[in-house]
């Protein structure tokens, strides 16, 4: 489903002074309905791969293979809809909209997409996917009136709302306390298994990688051999 | 929810920012379609005065000097089928009671009913038009008289030829009249009457036609013909000047067809004495046979030794008429004189015979001409040769008992005269007692005014009235009446294309609000774009899960385009109001932009919507540029809020040396226009002016990016003060720094360059090249002034002391009343006011700024003289008249029509800096007179006096000119009045300026205020690294600080050098301490609006900025 082949990733620093390189010659393989932990210390290249491998960057060189498909070679505007309908992503930070409801930001993705005509469905998709989340009752506040684990269940529907076939998260876990991080590891996995979305998600917390069934170490920018899997 | 759904909601959750747009939105909309309803307002008032002053009139024969017979008004309406009112329109001067008040330059116009019903129908004389006098309110206030108060009513009395010719007396100019007020004519009673383009009421005195025509002794006469429109509204020029050449007798034109029964003839003369050129070869041609004319007076007639004193000559056509005692073999150069004169001088055929006559040259000066004749025959003193018909009704001479009693403008030795002559005249009156050939007589005796004084007509077998009406018949026929003065005028189109042509005040109040508009939207866009970098993450999050770019900023765009229909719509509403305050400043402040005039509110639903959308377009466009920059960066950029710390993009070096490339092209640019604006290419001047100035705000905002650029650059190096991390700040966030800095510019290129180009119209006044020409006092006089106030005889002519006036000297000039085309009259001049002038005399007079040719430097005044063509005539105007009141720049032709009719041009060859000459055109006096001949005498006067003797001359010349209706004004006064109006233009200009400026610190506070709390979590780290409050708000002050020096200093060099010609122009009258005044004024407020924003920014709790972080 997702190949990386010799993916690298440099940025050009200040002042014309040379670039420096995030990410060294990754190649790996994820099949469908897996769930992959990136694991490494901060500043070891894990949101630049998630970036990367979610279109919404590029590498310098390699690439980039999805469902076929060459993420690295594709036009911005196809890069949108693959996002939109083929991936989600949750953040470290939740990015909810302050001006719409819960409901409405969870569908705010099928605004964009193929799915934006189909209002009723989307709806109900999300009404569903907020009482799978404990969210129903809370789906008319606003993000300003829900916890920090709340809010974070909030941004794992949206991502799901368009049914996506990979699901990213970027430290989803990083801003909350323990109690709610377990919880939203919990729902990551449930939902990877019940959604049969493919999930990976980057974190420099062990725990969190536990659930995975697959860790993946990263350290200056480089995979290193021994990967564990489940 | 759909996406319009989600830009409702970004609308409402983001109220405060939205409704900091909105405002900013409707303020430059209230701005724009408020100066555009300025102009409606303008517009409609000058169209209402046009119908006030001109009621239903729509065509008009004005004659001037010329008289007609009124009953061609009702010919005409007979053949118009319309209302045709005939009017007795002359020049006059009125004064109170008590002379304590007096009004010079008056129009008094002798009318009846039919004028009225031509106004809105009221008509203030009721059914009695035997007497008395109706004013107009202008006249009443300015006189300070009511209904049944006396005023006294001088008016110019019409001569029946000429009073620039000197055998004219100059005893009865005028006539005085005292006369009870019987009533005010107010709008309603067509008191606002007047044929003159002009917004300014006339002062108008209404007299009844049938007193006036009694007391001048003009009966059934008029010289003027108001024409209404017809029922179907198809009245043309055409059809109406067809009407005339159908309906117009010889009497229309001053011409008499008698029989004169003695000598078996009809004659042909004038009432004007000479035959109207354009007459003489009609009627010479109407009948086989006709012989000219031509009489003078001569001062002698010597023949050796002896002398004849004053006689008249008549010089007379060959004829083939056996009875002609003119043989038809007579020599240009021979003479034949009487027996009587034969006897007196003793002289025989054969002998030589001097002629001695004056001839007239300018301001009724005589030069004495001799011309010797040879005697070919001695007619005895019978029959034939004794004809005093042969002698024109010469004013003072024709009704004179004896010698002693003639009264004529020539000087005349009356010890010459003995009992001799005496009986001469008693016996034969006015019988010429020599004759020479006419060819001959026309050589020695041309003037302007005509070359016949007679024709006459041999009678034959058919009955006498028979070819009296053959000839009459043929004379109409053959002569266009146009040539005359008898034609139409449109005068109504001419109003309608004056007030349509008008200066724009919309375009002058969108100038003068030009940069308020554009310090809204700045500040509109400063607000949007912080609204739109507080959401980055959102528009983050929108690009992560799917949105494309472009839909991203159409989402924002539509937020915005809501935000800014809703902010015209409101700033529409605004703008009625900002409207209104405008007239009301033009009502009160600045009543002299309008010279007093009453503007009336009035909104064109086209120009609210005109007004609406442009303000939407431009804020639209502010906006989109906005987005396109927001909205470019990626997602993952936007998600972790990188945008914050951004700074320059670091591309190649040919990126980073962008902005000093379009400063260098900006520059390039500015010098090419400021060069095209030194060589006085008029037109272009103004334009040239902002344009420069625009430019050089550019180069220098291109200069401050760039220096920008260099102190990012400068990273590498340790900082080495707090002042120096302010400046390092400064180069975060470059947009708005620029927009700070470029609004900033703006407001202090306003500042500087209103102010430079203030006059201070007194300072230099004493210089012949200042705007007063060195002159110290300008006079004009309702009724002309014949004689050379320069010299001692035409002063004690005048009746002045000449004593007191010895070192004074005056140029007189012509006028031929056209519109003003000055700055006080709103409408545009269709054909202004001539003066007439002898270049001579003005030598080095006033500074030219622009000539057909590089004359500056020689006397430009000598193109007067300059030959160009046929029916084309060199003039020179003032700047403010040429360029601002006509439109027009040196090169540039005017259409006019001289009086007889003739369609010539006059080409604009030089023009005046400023000057007391505004309003008018000048042109050589030589060709005044020839397109002119009835303007009589000078009615324009500039005097060089000392300035310490200026109200001594003035009071004696006024005192000696009162019946002229002299008015002297000091001349430094004069051009302060014309100053005003531009010096008000300017003080709006400055106000809306200083508006804008209040929205330019209102940004600097925004952003200083924005940046601060951008960075409230650094500046709390500061904190908890040590650094005192004291000290952070010294950075950030030094930051902004920085920031508004480099908009002040880039505003000030740029209008510096936009307005270097007239800085180093002579004539400049820069206010340098008062505009370093208002610099400092502008630097302090913005440093206060910083240190303000600073403390406010950072008040509060900063360290849980920290914890929040």
């Amino acid at each position: 489903m997702l190949e990386l082949i010799n993916v690298s990733k440099d940025y050009q620093s200040p002042a014309d002074t040379g670039s420096v390189s995030v990410l060294k010659d990754i190649t790996l393989k994820i099949e469908k309905g897996r769930s992959v932990a990136i694991v490494g210390p901060s500043g070891c290249g894990k949101s630049t791969l998630l970036n990367i491998i979610g279109a919404l960057d590029r590498p310098t060189v390699g690439r980039v293979l999805f469902d076929g498909i060459d993420l690295a070679k594709a036009g911005d505007i196809e890069l949108a809809g693959i996002r939109n309908s083929e991936i989600g992503f949750v953040f470290q930070l939740h990015h909810l909209l302050p001006q719409c409801t819960v409901l409405e930001n969870v569908i705010v993705p099928t605004l964009a997409g193929k799915n934006r005509f189909l209002r009723k469905e989307v709806e109900e998709r999300a009404v569903s996917l907020l009482e799978r989340v404990g969210l129903k009752d809370w789906m008319l506040h606003r993000p300003g009136q829900l916890s920090g684990g709340q809010r974070q269940r909030v941004a794992v529907v949206r991502a799901l709302i368009n049914q996506p076939k990979l699901l990213l998260a970027d430290e989803p876990t990083g801003s909350l306390d323990e109690h709610a991080a377990q919880n939203i590891a919990e729902l990551l996995v449930e939902l990877n298994q019940s959604e049969k979305v493919t999930l990976i998600l980057a974190t420099h917390s062990i725990k969190l990688a536990e659930h995975m069934g697959q860790v993946l170490e990263l350290s200056n920018g480089m995979l290193i051999d021994g990967a564990t899997s489940k | 929810m759909n996406l319009l759904g989600l830009v409702k909601r970004s609308l409402l959750f983001y109220w405060r920012t939205n409704l900091g747009v909105l405002l900013a939105v409707m303020t430059s909309t209230a701005i724009l379609t408020g100066a555009l309803l300025v102009g409606d307002s303008v517009r409609h008032s000058l169209r209402m005065m046009m119908t006030a002053r001109l009621g239903k009139t729509k065509l008009a024969l004005a004659a001037n000097n010329r008289f007609f017979t009124a009953g061609l008004a009702d010919e005409l309406a007979q053949k118009l089928n319309t209302n045709v009112a005939p009017v007795l329109y002359l020049r006059g001067i009125v004064a109170n009671g008590d002379g304590t008040k007096r009004a010079n330059k008056i129009s008094v116009l002798g009318l009846d009913n039919r004028f009225f019903s031509l106004g809105p129908g009221k008509n203030p004389f009721g059914d009695d038009f035997s007497e008395g006098i109706v004013l107009n309110e202008s006249l009443v206030a300015r006189l300070g008289v009511t209904v049944g108060d006396e005023v006294v009513l001088r008016i110019e009395q019409p001569a029946l030829m000429s009073r620039d010719i000197p055998i004219t007396p100059d005893s009865d100019l005028s006539v005085a009249f005292r006369l009870v007020v019987k009533a005010v004519a107010g709008e309603s009673e067509f008191g606002r009457f007047s044929l003159q383009a002009n917004q300014i009421p006339s002062l108008n005195a209404y007299v009844p036609i049938k007193w006036l025509q009694e007391k001048l002794d003009r009966t059934e006469q008029a010289n003027v013909l108001l024409v209404a429109d017809d029922a179907n509204d198809s009245l043309t020029v055409e059809r109406a000047n067809e009407a005339v050449r159908k309906s117009w007798r010889l009497a229309d034109s001053g011409l008499e067809l008698r029989k004169l029964d003695k000598r078996n003839v009809l004659e042909l003369r004038s009432r004007r004495i000479f035959i109207d050129e354009p007459l003489t070869e009609a009627a010479m041609n109407a009948r086989d046979g006709a012989v000219g004319v031509l009489t003078y007076f001569v001062n002698e007639l010597r023949c050796g030794d002896r002398t004849t004193p004053y006689s008249m000559v008549t010089a007379i056509g060959k004829s083939a008429d056996s009875n002609s005692f003119i043989p038809m073999d007579i020599q240009d150069d021979e003479i034949i004189i009487n027996q009587w004169l034969a006897d007196d001088l003793g002289a025989d055929v054969g002998d030589s015979l001097e002629l001695t006559y004056f001839v007239v040259s300018p301001m009724r000066k005589l030069d004495q001409k001799t011309t010797p004749f040879r005697i070919r025959r001695i007619l005895p003193m019978q029959g034939l040769a004794i004809d005093p018909c042969l002698m024109p009704d010469f004013p003072g001479l024709a009704d004179a008992d004896n010698c002693r009693d003639w009264d004529q403008g020539i000087p005349i030795d009356l010890d010459k005269i003995r009992k001799l002559d005496e009986d001469y005249w008693d016996k034969f009156g006015g019988t010429p007692k020599a004759f020479i050939t006419l060819k001959a007589g026309q050589r020695i005796w041309a003037n302007r005014y005509g070359n016949l004084t007679a024709i006459r007509y041999p009678l034959a077998v058919k009955s006498d009235n028979e070819i009296k009406e053959n000839i009459n018949a043929k004379i109409l026929k053959a002569v266009d009446p146009a040539s005359i003065g008898l034609y139409f005028q449109p005068v109504r189109a001419r109003g309608i294309k004056a007030g349509n042509q008008a200066t724009d005040f919309g375009q002058l109040f969108l100038g003068f609000s030009f940069f308020l508009i554009i310090a809204a939207l700045v500040l509109m866009s400063l607000i949007f774009v912080f609204g739109v970098e507080n959401r980055t993450e959102q528009v983050g999050i929108l690009l992560a899960v799917g949105f494309p770019p472009k839909l991203v900023r159409r989402l924002l765009f539509v937020e915005g385009g809501i935000l800014a229909l809703l902010g015209a719509i409101a700033g529409t509403a605004a703008g009625l109001l900002y409207t209104k305050a405008m007239i009301y400043g033009l009502a009160t402040l600045w009543r002299v932009a309008v010279s007093g005039s009453s503007i009336q509110f009035h909104a064109k639903s086209v120009t609210l919507f005109v007004g609406a959308l442009s303000a939407v377009a431009v804020s639209l466009i502010a906006i989109w540029l906005t987005l396109r920059k927001q909205v470019s960066r990626p997602a993952r950029e936007l998600l972790v809020g990188e945008l914050k710390w951004q700074f320059f993009a670091y591309g190649p070096l040919s990126k980073r040396r962008i902005g000093l490339w379009i400063a260098a092209l900006a520059a390039a640019s500015a010098a090419v226009l400021l060069v095209v604006m030194s060589t006085g290419e008029s037109g272009a001047a103004a334009g040239a002016f902002f344009g420069a100035g625009a430019l050089l705000l550019i180069a220098g905002l291109g200069i401050i990016r760039f220096l920008l650029r260099l102190l990012t650059d400068s990273w590498s190096k340790p900082l080495a003060s707090l002042a120096g991390l302010g400046l390092r700040n400064s180069t975060r966030r470059s947009g708005r720094s620029l927009a700070v800095v470029g609004l900033l510019a703006c407001g202090i290129f306003l500042v500087i360059a209103v102010g430079a180009n203030r006059h201070d119209p007194l300072a230099d006044a004493h210089k012949r090249d200042s705007g007063t020409g060195g002159f110290a006092i300008f006079g004009e006089s309702a009724i002309g002034v014949l004689h050379d106030l320069n010299s001692k005889a035409g002063r004690k002519s005048l009746g002045l002391d000449v004593s007191e006036l010895e070192d004074i000297k005056v140029v007189q000039l012509r006028l031929h009343q056209g519109d003003d085309a000055s700055c006080f009259n709103l409408n545009r001049a269709q054909t202004p006011s001539l003066l007439g002038l002898q270049p001579e005399q003005i030598r080095n007079a006033f500074r030219f700024t622009d000539t057909i040719e590089d004359a500056r430097k020689e006397n430009g005044w000598q193109l007067l003289n300059r030959n160009l063509g046929e029916d084309v005539v060199p003039a020179i105007g003032d700047n403010a008249t040429i360029v601002w009141a006509l439109g027009k720049s040196v090169g540039d032709e005017l259409e006019y029509t001289d009086e007889k009719g003739r369609i010539f041009r006059l080409r604009i060859v030089g023009m005046l800096k400023n000057s007391i000459l505004q309003g008018n055109l000048i042109i050589a006096e030589d060709k005044f007179v020839e397109r002119f001949p009835s303007e009589n005498g000078y009615r324009m006067f500039l005097i060089d006096a000392d300035a310490e003797k200026a109200d001594k001359v003035m009071e004696i010349l006024s005192a000696g000119l009162t019946d002229y209706g002299l008015a002297l004004t000091p001349a430094p006064r004069r051009l302060a009045e014309f100053s005003a109006v531009e010096n008000t233009y300017l003080s709006i200009f400055q106000l809306l300026g200083g508006l804008g400026l209040i929205l330019g610190s209102l940004g600097l506070g925004l952003v200083v205020l924005r940046n601060v709390l951008d960075r409230r979590g650094e500046l709390a780290m500061m904190r908890a690294v040590g650094f005192n409050k004291a000290e952070l708000k010294r950075m950030v002050f030094y930051e902004h600080g920085g920031l508004m020096l480099a908009g002040l200093a880039c505003g000030v060099i740029a209008a510096l050098v936009a307005v270097g010609p007239v800085l180093s122009s002579a004539a400049a009258q820069v206010p340098f301490l008062s505009l370093a005044l208002i610099i400092l004024a502008i630097g302090i407020s913005g440093l206060v609006a910083i240190w303000m924003a600073t403390v406010f920014a950072l008040s509060g709790k900063l360290m849980e900025a920290l914890r929040n972080e």
